[in-house]
């Protein structure tokens, strides 16, 4: 079976495609990607039209379940509480005249 | 058979030997919230310890997509299907939490060495289990993630599985490796006596010179990672990464090293360390181990399939997008207070899981220092309060290994280098 296509005799065939999350579970899943994507640095607008675009699958999902009310006002509570992102571009200081390729790391 | 103590189950049950546990037990916290399926800790395992003749079917350390894949194919949907067998409608969990000997209440059902019937309880049949075939070891991850139809139908995708605009599926991803258990199955069912636990640090080996591959613990462990390897015809497992615990590893020589998957692991979601082990099997009170605080005081860890009897030493914060009875079967009663503690995590907590992976060297204990409070809010209905405290990590003579903060920036890379590496 493993090399060739499933085999739909075979009682243990993984076909468990469709276990639809009850209501808890797909608010607990748009509350996980709204968390994340706020903590990524993601705008509210941003992050709605992940919600809004079919494409992600997940999020969608969650919408088409919840509705534009309920995950609107998850997105916002998400951005509001880990949107707080502090960015800090670090770079290394450029390389003085005279100075070798490489050499800072020997050091 | 002996009577032990199985805290994880909160009660005695029957074990082929009398109970005699190590000073210390390796024990590891997987948050599978975090995993991405990146097969990092897959890759570290395999060129490590299974590139060589024989072993190419060897996953030590394997990351499965649940519910739909499994390394080898269905391993947990035919244990758990044996012990229901064996004891239907009776695998149910009762009782309340009682400290460290029962923190998930009693399980009422039957565990794989007691659903073994009498009659079959040979010196070489003590334990319930199954041998995989050779089809289900070949393939890991095969089809996990493809929507393959509807039952008994070829080449006819779900409708609603993999068309957009909706995908109504969930998943998650399940890292494993041997759970170096307190009573270990494959221990248990080897008529050798090839299989012993290491008294200093509880790794279960399998000794090569003793073993002539009966393959008795590839069918008793119910997590199937006993393997067996034809061309040498002995059984193999998981080492725990030993040298590396006992501070031979060149990376740090003398200090206890964490294994290479965990070393591996880019998600952050792996630690392990060595906890201390009461006279009585159960874990002895640690307060500062953050093995110990995520397993006992913050109960937001959880064994995976307590109710397999085996007293796996790894433990997994549960995902907490994936519907509960499935949680619930896979990690026991305690998920939905561990779920909740982890969306609402206390100020400890928070520190605690800045320790994940900031070294590859072993954690033996940990400290706080307060910080400034950066933001105070309500979140879902309750306080929400971060404060950017300090956490400290203290490795075995007691010796700062690094500290770091619950705030962290993010350092990103200036527009001249962005794509210099």
């Amino acid at each position: 079976m493993p090399y060739g296509r499933p085999d739909p005799s075979d009682p243990n065939i993984l076909v468990g495609v469709r276990l639809p999350a009850d209501e808890d579970g797909l608010v607990e899943m748009a509350y996980t990607f709204a968390e994340e994507f706020a903590a990524l640095g993601h705008g509210e607008d941003r992050i709605l039209r992940m919600f809004h675009n079919p494409r992600f699958g997940g999020p969608h999902a969650a919408y088409r379940a919840l509705g534009e009310e309920v995950v609107r006002g998850i997105v916002a509570e998400c951005t509001r509480v880990f949107g707080r992102n502090r960015l800090v571009v670090r770079d290394a200081e450029p390389i003085k005249n005279g100075e070798r390729l490489g050499s800072r790391r020997e050091e | 058979m002996a009577e032990v103590h199985n805290w994880q189950l909160g009660r005695g049950m029957s074990y082929p030997y009398e109970a005699a546990y190590p000073k210390r037990q390796f024990a590891f916290v997987f948050n599978i919230n975090r995993c991405i399926a990146c097969q990092t800790c897959t890759m570290a395992c395999k060129s490590t310890w299974t590139f060589s003749k024989g072993q190419e079917h060897m996953w030590w350390a394997n990351v499965e997509t649940k519910p739909y894949g499994g390394y080898p194919q269905s391993w947990d949907i035919k244990t758990l299907r044996l012990l229901e067998e064996a004891d239907p409608d009776g695998q149910q969990w009762r009782g309340d939490a009682d400290g460290r000997s029962a923190p998930y209440g009693q399980f009422g059902g039957k565990s794989i060495f007691e659903a073994q019937l009498p009659e079959k309880a040979a010196e070489s049949q003590r334990v319930l289990g199954y041998l995989p075939t050779d089809e289900e070891w070949n393939s890991p991850n095969i089809w996990e993630d493809n929507a393959v139809g509807p039952k008994g139908k070829r080449d006819a995708l779900h409708p609603t599985g993999v068309e957009l605009p909706t995908h109504d599926t969930w998943f998650f991803y399940l890292a494993r490796i041997c759970n170096h258990c307190s009573y270990p199955a494959c221990l248990a069912a080897c008529p050798r006596k090839a299989i012993y636990k290491r008294p200093e640090d509880g790794v279960v080996l399998i000794d090569q010179k003793q073993c002539r591959g009966y393959r008795k613990c590839v069918e008793a462990c119910p997590y199937k990672k006993s393997m067996y390897r034809g061309n040498v015809r002995v059984s193999e497992k998981c080492i725990a990464c030993y040298p590396r615990l006992e501070g031979k590893d060149p990376e740090r020589p003398g200090e206890p090293m964490e294994t290479r998957c965990m070393a591996a692991c880019i998600g952050q979601l792996r630690m392990q360390g060595l906890v201390e082990i009461e006279a009585d099997g159960t874990w002895k009170e640690d307060r500062y181990n953050p093995l110990y605080y995520l397993v006992h005081v913050a109960k937001v860890a959880l064994p995976l399939y307590p109710q397999f009897g085996t007293q796996p030493n790894g433990y997994y914060i549960p995902p907490r997008w994936a519907p509960r009875p499935y949680l619930r079967q896979m990690f026991g009663p305690g998920v939905d207070d561990a779920i909740e503690r982890y969306i609402h995590p206390d100020r400890e907590l928070l520190g605690v899981l800045q320790l994940f992976r900031r070294d590859n060297r072993i954690i033996y204990r940990y400290a706080l220092e307060d910080g400034e409070e950066i933001y105070r809010t309500t979140y879902r209905g309750k306080q929400h309060v971060v404060y950017d405290d300090t956490v400290i990590a203290l490795g075995r003579d007691g010796k700062e290994l690094f500290r770091t903060t619950v705030e962290e920036p993010f350092h990103v890379r200036s527009d001249r280098h962005a794509n210099s590496i």
